[in-house]
């Protein structure tokens, strides 16, 4: 049995009179140690799923059906009580930007020795040489007297490095990672890629990375989840993805990057822009913008099949193979 | 695209530019200041599309707003055209605000949120060319909008209902009312989606070819560069390090800055996550170390790095800021 199963996950927004479909049948397993990417533009409902796992979705927003098993318990039925003594202890979070994350008025030592402190009694003590043992392992210089610095004191790349020791101090078997490293310079960002994958691989802490950088999961993800509209539109193995993508969003999406193509050509753009909640169309979401849509594709919704190495949710995955030879991202 | 074979349009000539955010000392009389360019010489030639790149803070954006005469250059002097147009204000300078354009980054916040489209794009060519009759105006809307790939019947419309990427190409189409011939665009597509990305550098690549632009494209996001790009120059804390042709300097970067950066791009081939040579911090621009900028991480630092400013010198068909480019082949 995985580690965390994600099964039919339904989350709805009821706003008056209508109810907003945020998220729409979403299925996923995570094993211990795993890295799994979850992909998409904004509004593809990446963000939502993961929050509804831990229960962070703001009201009115509501999960309205499936399961989110971990570690037998059913996360989408369990009490306050109980969600707290798993959220920030078994499964910690890590948001985009880390100054939004962490207190301006208090030292990042008194905020990783206060997430010690709400889930295990433990004493001023332990939880200091905890919290700077998590400094050190997340590479921050001299942590001892970085322990008694205020968040402005430290660089963007250093708060996000605080960031991530603060997730590690309860040793959790999960880190969910929201656009981690968006906020940062490229040298930053590979620099904290570099690290969390050193702490995946080395701690057998299992990462969900949500991001909409495909090269940022191609480079540290085993498995990665494309969605589109709140569906999961494509999933399996992140390299089989990335050099054979069966669905066309996804393969639209990576051909749209500007290293897929030669430099000063037009680059292939997916045309229109991503339906809002109240909007989505009927059939598959994806029909307006795809270049292979017919009748079939305008009335009935694609279910997710299982194509070998991958599952994809579109009607036409094994004829636009064919059409486009062997298809692939480096065209 | 032509390169430094053509005729050169902008020249920026050692410019420096500084802001004074403090001050100290006894009675205050000691300014602090952040030094956001220290000496940059740029040509921008006709026809062209030059980049500036660099991570924050490294003056690229300042640089861009005191071209445009957005900011004041501290010292050095602007040209376009060989006018010098740096000291120029209102009346003098107003031919030249139609010839330059700028395109924003975030286009929720550049678009007036209380104008309606067409509001928004009548503006500038009622300034600029107050001659022109409201049916030459709307026409022009018609024509501006259909080329960057808009529905002319949004016009009505506010920004508000649009996605972000229809309003960076709104903003694209109010920089090209006024016919400009350079257009200074400051990490246009930075806020967009991957998917938008690409339908708006198609749209500025177009209006390049259709108006015969030169840009000035600002951006952090190299792999952008390198397809958008003919010329770029890498900055680091203000300075520039590395002024080359695009293919040139991405097949074979020199300066040890631009080495590290382009060794941090993620990269969709299977590769695995490179680490990059790099150690430590930005410096703060308001105590820049002494000679080269980039010593304090420079994995080739010597201690000539520290005493001297290393100038740009040519090598190898570009131009590197580096005492020791010949170690870094």
């Amino acid at each position: 049995m995985a580690l965390l199963e994600v099964r039919d996950l339904e989350v709805d927004f009821p706003l008056g009179r209508t109810t907003l479909q945020a998220i729409h049948g979403v299925s996923f397993d995570l094993d211990r140690g795993e890295r799994l990417g979850i992909v998409g533009e904004s509004g593809a409902g990446k963000s939502v799923a993961a929050f509804s796992i831990l229960n962070l979705i703001a009201k009115p927003g509501r999960i309205s059906g499936g399961n989110v098993v971990f570690d037998g318990n059913d996360l989408a039925h369990i009490s306050t009580a109980e969600m707290q003594h798993i959220r920030g202890n078994r499964i910690s979070m890590i948001f985009q930007d880390p100054m939004m994350t962490l207190n301006p008025v208090l030292t990042i030592g008194t905020q990783m020795v206060e997430c010690l402190h709400a889930h295990m009694k433990i004493s001023d003590a332990d939880a200091k040489r905890i919290a700077i043992e998590k400094l050190r392992e997340v590479k921050i210089p001299s942590p001892e007297e970085r322990f008694d610095n205020y968040p402005h004191q430290l660089s963007g790349g250093m708060r996000q490095r605080v960031v991530i020791a603060t997730a590690l101090v309860t040793n959790p078997a999960i880190i969910i990672a929201d656009e981690p490293t968006t906020a940062l310079d490229v040298t930053i960002q590979a620099e904290i890629l570099a690290l969390m994958l050193d702490l995946c691989q080395n701690h057998g802490v299992a990462l969900m990375l949500i991001t909409h950088d495909l090269a940022v999961v191609s480079q540290v993800t085993q498995r990665i989840v494309v969605m589109y509209a709140g569906r999961v539109v494509e999933q399996g193995p992140t390299q089989d993805i990335i050099a054979d993508a069966r669905h066309p969003y996804t393969r639209g999406l990576i051909k749209a990057l500007p290293q897929q193509n030669k430099p000063g050509a037009r680059l292939n753009q997916i045309r229109g822009s991503m339906p809002t909640l109240d909007d989505i169309p009927k059939g598959c979401s994806f029909n307006p913008r795809c270049d292979f849509a017919d009748v079939l594709c305008s009335e009935q919704e694609p279910v997710l099949r299982d194509l070998g190495t991958h599952k994809v949710a579109c009607h036409h995955a094994e004829s636009i193979v064919e059409q486009l030879g062997d298809g692939g991202g480096d065209e | 695209m032509n390169n430094k074979t053509g005729t050169p349009l902008l020249e920026v000539d050692q410019v420096y530019k500084s802001f004074q955010v403090g001050s100290e000392g006894w009675l205050g009389n000691k300014a602090l200041l952040v030094h956001a360019i220290n000496g940059v010489s740029i040509t921008i030639y006709k026809g062209e599309s030059f980049c500036l790149v660099g991570e924050s803070g490294c003056g690229k954006s300042t640089l861009a707003r005191t071209v445009m005469g957005l900011e004041q250059p501290t010292s050095g002097t602007i040209s376009y055209e060989d006018q010098r147009i740096d000291h120029l204000e209102g009346e003098k300078r107003l031919p030249f605000r139609r010839k330059m354009q700028m395109i924003f980054q975030n286009p929720y916040a550049s678009l007036n949120p209380r104008m309606t489209v067409n509001q928004t794009l009548e503006e500038p060519l009622r300034f600029h060319r107050p001659e022109l009759n409201a049916k030459d105006l709307r026409d022009k809307v018609v024509e501006v909008m259909e080329s960057v790939g808009n529905n002319p019947d949004w016009g009505e419309r506010f920004p508000h209902e649009f996605s972000g990427g229809q309003r960076q190409r709104i903003s694209i189409a109010r920089a090209l009312m006024v016919d400009p011939e350079f257009v200074v665009a400051d990490e246009p597509i930075s806020a967009l989606d991957v998917s938008i990305q690409a339908q708006v550098l198609n749209v500025m690549m177009e209006a390049q070819e259709k108006h015969d632009l030169t840009y000035l494209f600002i951006t952090h996001d190299l792999s952008v560069v390198e397809h958008f790009g003919s010329r770029v120059g890498v900055m680091y804390l203000g300075a520039l390090c590395e002024l080359a042709d695009t293919r040139t300097l991405f097949s074979n970067p020199r300066h040890p800055y631009t080495q590290g950066l382009l060794a941090a791009i993620p990269r969709m081939d299977g590769s695995e996550l490179s680490h990059t040579k790099m150690t430590g911090e930005v410096p703060t621009a308001m105590d820049l170390p002494p000679g080269c900028v980039f010593h304090t991480r420079c994995p080739l630092a010597k201690d000539k790095c520290k005493m001297e400013i290393p100038e740009l010198r040519d090598v190898d068909g570009r131009q590197v800021a580096c005492h020791f480019v010949e170690e870094t082949a």
